[in-house]
């Protein structure tokens, strides 16, 4: 009826080896990456975590120069020399269109972390001081600060979110769908977690990045749409099912239901994409890495819900067969 | 096909009703992106007050209230969080410091009387005589023209005030605002009827220095001191940068996401994209309705939502596309699409709801706007996407003829002349062609 003996492109059955140990090469480097982390880092969290969590001060300065990565480190050293403890330092860019937009003349940002500044403290002002020193006219921007029983808190609150997320993904999914559907989908989605946590570990390695409350924003984003993703392609099975079981074998109607639901999950991934990507590019400095993360994760997911989470459904049910088979 | 008429109408009034609320009213924006201050403090128990009780966190919302208030900003908040938390939010405030000092101030009058001298550096003991015990407090100026702060007690604090200055003539009292000695003046006589002075010491007060304290003797002391325990604060340009790059971000996201859905589906990739603006209208209506503050993060999932927003739409004609190639007549083939393909939008959008739900109910603020947005943006897309589109796909193709199958983005060999199949009446029942 449909075209579902029209040539396929992708095979997910055939090559079920190949998939899996592709998936396996891909989560490979983030998971060596966040034990690597968990070992060497003080506080051994397999990420590196930014103030909301850990609790801290950031300060953001808007300055009329191009800052070097030089300046960088004079501008710490004076921050020591005035007693400020372990400051750290990032240079954020100002785009040039962004300046022709609102007439301001900010090339750079610099963004000052340090332990949490409490109403008492004078660490603001002496900050401000050694950077007017150093610079012309700074002008601070934002201020950001959690406390330290805070930040527990919201990494508490921020671990309930994901996992009542996987659970009310799970309770609707079974609900819907067979339960091993949903677990199929779920571990779709711990794959794609993995994958976005793993990079952001990587990131975090080699360029500092920190998560902060909006990475877990991004993190449960993901998981919405990755299960969006594996949703379409399972309802595809299941109506398949329901007209071809007799004809066809179950592992063809998986490789015929993910190619049928081919170009619209690589079109949904990419129209998600590209305003992502506009984002990225065109969008505020400070929600950058939280886009970041999101477009990883949307890559991923339409990844995984193609090849992972099909494949795992079908292998599933060889196994269910094969032990049928046994018992008769 | 009267009914297609009716609704389209209906359609026209929506976005009508849109376009008038957008065009009335203000766009609340986001502390992030107007400049602003975000503050939340937590209730600290004392040696006196062990447990922070609602009474006591209603007290402290009061006088944290007063105190904002004195700053004369519009559109302050006070609210309070949790069981001893207070959200402060102060908008549009230049001198953000400054602001901060304020709320963070105890405020705490104290009356103390000398202990012990030893080589003329006198200790002081509490009385048990506080600003609690004020009723209220004026600037004036005594005989010699200086500035001063006149108190007046309430019945309770006369009494005390009274007894204290029976017990210490010709004794030193000191008065302490906020542990600072301000003044130590040597009791004559007692002093009856609850009224007090205090002055600047020797130098005087300044005319700020006085009002100052006179403003926040009378906001009440806080009943327990408050610790900011986070803080947001950002200055006017980082928002206005924020909100420039927002509107660039979403307009190149949106017209790029148009471009790709005429380049695929062409006719009906067109009717999305009319769907579409009609979704960004009905939203940001919305938006403004309700009203939603609108947040950086907030702004982003809505440009988000955008993307995918068309999802839904890309499903059905994917599937409508499939249907005609199977040799489904149009108008079937329109129907099936929209039919199949909405147990799919339906699952996939509730798994995206529920993760909005947790991420509203256990977010912090500027998590709860993300999710709000996204989740009324997956809301509104059901509407758009299915009710709109299908309803100007029917009113476009409602003659169920396909003459030019590029209308569609197929060949005409993909199709063949199956799409001129003679539908069963089974079908034409099922979907609706015998209106």
């Amino acid at each position: 009826m449909f075209n579902i003996g029209r040539k396929h492109l992708v095979h997910i059955v055939k090559y079920r080896w190949w998939w899996m140990a592709l998936t396996t090469l891909l989560l490979v480097p983030g998971i060596v990456a966040m034990i690597y982390s968990s070992i060497t880092y003080p506080n051994h969290a397999p990420l590196k975590v930014g103030i909301d969590y850990t609790g801290g001060t950031i300060l953001q300065y808007g300055i009329e120069e191009k800052i070097t990565n030089k300046d960088l480190a004079t501008t710490r050293a004076n921050l020591e020399k005035e007693g400020i403890e372990n400051p750290y330092l990032q240079i954020l860019n100002v785009n040039s269109d962004q300046q022709q937009n609102t007439k301001s003349e900010i090339q750079s940002i610099i963004s000052v972390r340090t332990k949490f500044i409490d109403k008492d403290s004078n660490d603001t002002e002496t900050i401000t001081g050694v950077l007017n020193e150093q610079y012309s006219n700074p002008e601070l921007m934002s201020v950001s600060s959690v406390g330290p029983t805070m930040g527990k808190e919201l990494f508490k609150n921020s671990f309930i979110a994901v996992a009542l997320a996987f659970l009310g993904i799970v309770a609707y999914l079974s609900f819907r769908f067979r339960f091993d559907y949903a677990l199929a989908a779920i571990l779709g989605v711990l794959h794609d977690v993995l994958f976005v946590v793993g990079m952001f570990s990587i990131l975090g390695l080699f360029y500092d990045v920190q998560i902060d409350g909006l990475f877990i924003t991004a993190v449960l984003t993901v998981i919405g749409f990755s299960v969006h993703d594996t949703i379409v392609v399972f309802d595809r099975i299941r109506e398949n099912l329901r007209y071809y079981s007799k004809k066809m074998s179950f592992g063809e109607i998986v490789d015929a239901s993910v190619n049928q639901t081919l170009t619209r999950s690589i079109n949904t991934s990419f129209t998600t994409l590209i305003t992502l990507l506009a984002l990225y590019f065109w969008g505020g400095v400070t929600t950058k890495d939280f886009v970041l993360a999101m477009i990883l994760g949307i890559i991923i997911g339409t990844y995984s819900s193609i090849f992972f989470c099909s494949m795992l459904v079908d292998f599933w049910n060889d196994r269910q067969t094969k032990a049928k088979q046994l018992s008769v | 096909m009267k009914n297609k008429i009716i609704m389209f109408w209906v359609i026209m009034a929506i976005v009508i009703t849109a376009i008038a609320v957008i065009v009335m009213k203000p766009t609340k924006l986001g502390l992030d992106l107007v400049g602003g201050s975000r503050l939340v403090l937590e209730a600290q128990p004392t040696d006196q007050v062990k447990e922070i009780t609602p009474e006591t966190m209603s007290h402290l919302q009061f006088a944290i209230e007063q105190r904002v208030n004195k700053l004369g900003v519009a559109e302050t908040v006070v609210q309070q969080v949790g069981d001893k938390r207070l959200l402060v939010e102060i908008p549009s405030v230049t001198d953000l410091k400054e602001a901060k000092a304020f709320i963070g101030e105890t405020a705490q009058l104290e009356f103390k009387k000398p202990a012990k001298e030893e080589k003329g550096v006198i200790t002081w003991e509490s009385t048990g005589l506080t600003g609690k015990d004020l009723s209220k407090s004026q600037l004036t100026t005594d005989s010699s023209g200086q500035w001063v702060v006149s108190l007046e007690f309430n019945s309770e604090g006369a009494k005390k005030f009274a007894e204290l200055t029976e017990a210490l003539v010709n004794q030193q009292m000191a008065i302490f605002f906020d542990g600072e000695l301000q003044s130590a003046p040597v009791i004559r006589e007692p002093i009856y009827g609850g009224n007090a002075q205090i002055s600047g010491g020797d130098s005087g007060f300044s005319y700020e220095e006085a009002q100052r304290m006179v403003d926040l003797l009378n906001a009440g002391a806080l009943p327990v001191p408050a610790e900011i325990v986070e803080e947001n604060t950002v200055g006017p340009t980082l928002g206005a940068d924020s909100i420039a790059a927002s509107k660039k971000a979403g307009i190149i996201g949106l017209s790029a996401v148009m471009l790709f859905m005429i380049a695929f589906y062409h006719v009906p990739g067109l009717i999305a994209d009319i769907a579409l603006i009609i979704y960004s209208l009905i939203l940001f209506a919305l938006f403004k309705t309700i009203p939603v503050t609108l947040t950086l993060a907030g702004i982003a999932g809505f440009i988000l939502s955008i993307g995918m927003a068309v999802d839904a739409n890309i499903l059905i004609f994917e599937r409508t596309k499939e249907e005609l190639r199977a040799g489904r007549n149009l108008f079937t083939a329109i129907n099936s699409g929209f039919d199949r393909a909405f147990t799919s939008i339906f699952d996939s959008n509730m798994t995206t709801i529920i993760t909005c739900v947790i991420l509203y109910l256990l977010g912090t603020s500027v998590v709860k706007g993300f999710a709000l947005t996204l989740a009324l943006g997956v809301m509104v897309s059901m509407f758009t996407a299915i009710t709109v589109t299908k309803n100007f796909m029917h009113l476009i193709f409602g003659t169920g003829e396909l003459k030019h199958p590029g209308l569609f983005g197929l060949r005409k060999d993909e199709i063949g002349a199956a799409y001129q199949a003679a539908e069963t009446q089974r079908e034409k029942a099922r979907f609706g062609i015998l209106d």
